[in-house]
């Protein structure tokens, strides 16, 4: 035992101390402070900018009705759009529209919006802009254009009446989830916590899994596997390995746990202060499932790192990992891409066999808890399921793990694994 | 007591038979030379005595208790496949390797740091381990095999790629160390070392035993029908095919092996006839190398 302490120690120590996991750890959630400080500080200095507009109205007498249409205010309450001139049918319309270009062209105005005489008709209306792209405008100025025909329609057929904006929006249909104990109101959340659990698991496991893999071949490589051995049991020298790469990934994740979550906080009042009114959406992530996830997490993980481990210990050097991994990763790649199979109908009956298969549990079982609690004999049947695979595996990979250390040369063809498995 | 004890010991890989029924016995204190051609079944001996394998067949005892993980502690290795952790500091490696041998942390850092001062690495202590020389990474190696004191030692060709300096330093310590009591198994090919530094040694081939016991028997039960001649002239004198079986030359001196019964003053005639003048002319038994390629070739015929 003091033996694997001692191999967990060095793996541990080694890894979090590399460049690499502190760039990384320590990294993303800078980079998450900085995307979303500029983001903030982004969001702050279009408080300056005002967007000068002119209206040039071929038709007549709607400037008024799209002016009242344009009502966005700014974070610091001062309007979105100033009408600089409202041109009601000009004498020509294409003196009018070249004069507005010019001061387009002059940095005097922003843009202008040209309604056509047969707008009524269903002619769209031409928002002439150096900076197209502006989608926010865009919707802004059509919703407004949008409203003002519907008025001038109506009003045109004697039906007169105020605020038509209101009268014609829409109120779409929001989701509720029923629960086994109740009901939440649902605003893609679920969606969110199931995408980002799937996501979570099927890069740990291919991320950690790889970093055993890596790990067995560089003693290999370097050649120290024949010291250690002389020294460890082999089956202890495993053990270790892929314990000390787990501890390494549950430090990475406490790290960025809690630097998450004091991230959230803090944008969240940041957004609060600068942006009256603005939430980020509460993404409540139950204990249950969390408890389920790291559950399943565990188990995979030694189906999956003792399988990177033995194809580790086949191989003589780095350039074979490519090939000779591809066939455990596209397991996981095969249960990450299975999702929407789940998300559509977790309970249909491909989607109780998928999360029952011991390889796509870790993913799709998960996801189920996360979208849909399925009845806990299914649950306790796939942990079931994936303890019994995990033991076997971890069996059959430690003993291809002992003897594949010692070889070196040509990798093993399957007949030659299944001999090294009868070796004493 | 032996040190070590190998009784009967087969090992089979696949079809072919690594180590066929080997026996070895090994006095505690001696050093052991452990002989053979390349892929003779050395390696995998070794392995089995450190109870990395497990033999098929037969027994092996370490120090009195039959190998196991825990006589694994007992012995230190060096192994002829150099390597440490690339990107670790030389300390850590050492610390953690001779904690794997059983040293506490605390003794194990006084005796890397001892150490490193003994072989002239103390100022790479806080180096990564592919910072050094090839002959430093050897030196550090060297380290980890003797670092727990161990009551058996094994050394794997362990003076190739040293210069005479480093050498002799390896040499001294092995010595010393056999001078507290320790056994060390050598496994070499060159043969000089052996002749100069064991006691007894064990020739294998194709896995099997061909010649063991003890060397300045051996070197005896062969007699001294070998002569080494030193000389300045022409060579032709010794062109006397009813006399050497076999001559080898390595620049300034020759060794005649000569055939069974042949009069050793005979060359010494051929010589003064021809006007060559010698500088050296001794009667000397075979030198390992010749026992050694007379063994392997004649299982070889």
């Amino acid at each position: 035992m003091r033996k694997i302490w001692l191999v967990i120690k060095r793996e541990y120590l080694t890894r979090v101390r590399s460049k690499g996991f502190i760039l990384t750890t320590v990294g993303l959630p800078l980079f998450s402070i900085g995307v979303l400080g500029v983001s903030l500080g982004l969001a702050t200095r279009r408080t300056d900018h005002i967007l000068r507009i002119s209206l040039l109205d071929n038709l007549g007498g709607l400037a008024p009705q799209i002016t009242a249409g344009l009502e966005g205010k700014l974070p610091n309450g001062r309007p979105e759009y100033e009408i600089v001139r409202v041109w009601d049918r000009p004498p020509s319309e294409e003196q009018a529209r070249q004069q507005l270009n010019e001061e387009i062209r002059a940095a005097r105005l922003d843009g202008f919006l040209e309604v056509p005489k047969d707008i009524l008709e269903g002619k769209p209306a031409a928002f002439h802009t150096r900076n197209p792209g502006d989608f926010q405008t865009t919707a802004a100025l059509s919703h407004a254009v949008d409203n003002a025909v519907v008025e001038r329609r109506l009003t045109d057929r004697g039906v007169h009446l105020d605020n038509v904006s209101k009268l014609v929006r829409g109120v779409g249909i929001s989701m509720v989830k029923v629960t086994q104990t109740g009901e939440s109101e649902e605003k893609g959340q679920t969606f969110i916590v199931g995408i980002a659990v799937v996501m979570v698991l099927y890069i740990t496991l291919v991320v950690y899994g790889v970093a055993t893999m890596r790990s067995v071949v560089e003693e290999k490589t370097t050649r120290i596997v024949e010291i250690l051995a002389s020294s460890v049991k082999p089956f202890h020298l495993l053990s270790g390995k892929i314990l000390g790469v787990a501890a390494v990934g549950f430090t990475q994740y406490l790290v960025w746990g809690i630097s998450g979550t004091l991230l959230t906080a803090y944008g969240a009042s940041m957004a609060a202060a600068m942006v009256p009114g603005a939430s980020l959406p509460n993404l409540h992530l139950p204990a249950s499932l969390l408890a389920y996830a790291a559950l399943f997490f565990l188990v995979s993980y030694l189906l999956y790192a003792s399988m990177y481990a033995a194809l580790g210990a086949m191989v003589s050097g780095d350039e074979e990992l490519q090939q000779v991994q591809l066939p455990v990763t596209l397991m996981l790649v095969v249960s990450f891409i299975l999702y929407p199979v789940i998300m559509r109908d977790p309970s249909s009956g491909t989607s109780v066999i998928l999360s029952m298969i011991p390889f796509f549990a870790p993913v799709l079982m998960v996801l189920r808890i996360a979208i849909q609690t399925p009845p806990f004999w299914q649950i306790a049947l796939s942990l079931l399921l994936s303890l019994l695979t995990t033991a076997g595996i971890v069996q059959v990979s430690a003993k291809i793990y002992r003897v594949g250390i010692l070889m070196y040369g040509k990798r093993p063809s399957l007949a030659e694994l299944l001999r090294w498995l009868r070796y004493t | 007591m032996d040190a070590i004890a190998v009784e009967h010991v087969s090992k089979r890989f696949d079809t072919v038979a690594a180590v066929s029924d080997l026996s070895l016995h090994i006095e505690q204190g001696a050093v052991f030379g452990l002989l053979g051609p390349n892929g003779a079944g050395k390696t995998t001996s070794l392995r089995m005595i450190m109870n990395i394998l497990a033999p098929d067949e037969g027994a092996i005892q370490v120090l009195g208790q039959p190998a196991s993980s825990r006589t694994q502690d007992l012995i230190g290795y060096l192994p002829e496949e150099r390597g440490l952790y690339a990107k670790m500091k030389v300390r850590e490696v050492l610390v953690f390797l001779a904690a794997l041998k059983g040293l506490s942390e605390a003794e194990a850092t006084l005796r890397v740091h001892e150490w490193l001062e003994r072989l002239g690495l103390a100022a790479w202590s806080e180096k990564k381990m592919n910072d050094l020389s090839k002959g430093m990474q050897q030196k550090a190696q060297f380290i980890a095999a003797v670092i727990h004191r161990p009551p058996l030692l094994i050394l794997d060709e362990p003076f190739t790629g040293l210069d005479p300096v480093n050498a002799s330093l390896i040499k001294d310590i092995m010595l010393e160390l056999r001078e507290m009591g320790s056994t060390i198994i050598l496994s070499t090919h060159r043969m000089e070392q052996v002749e100069m530094m064991c006691d007894a040694i064990c020739l294998i081939n194709h896995g099997r035993s061909v010649l063991a016991g003890d060397l300045r028997a051996i070197k005896k039960s062969y007699g001294k029908n070998t002569v080494r001649i030193e000389y300045t002239g022409d060579d032709n004198f010794l062109d006397l095919p009813d006399l050497v079986e076999k001559l080898n030359h390595f620049g300034a001196v020759v060794e005649a092996k000569l055939r069974p019964g042949a009069d050793p003053q005979e060359i010494l005639k051929a010589a003064v006839a021809r006007g060559v003048r010698l500088t050296r002319f001794e009667l000397v038994e075979p030198p390992l190398n010749d026992i050694f390629i007379e063994k392997v070739s004649e299982a070889h015929a």
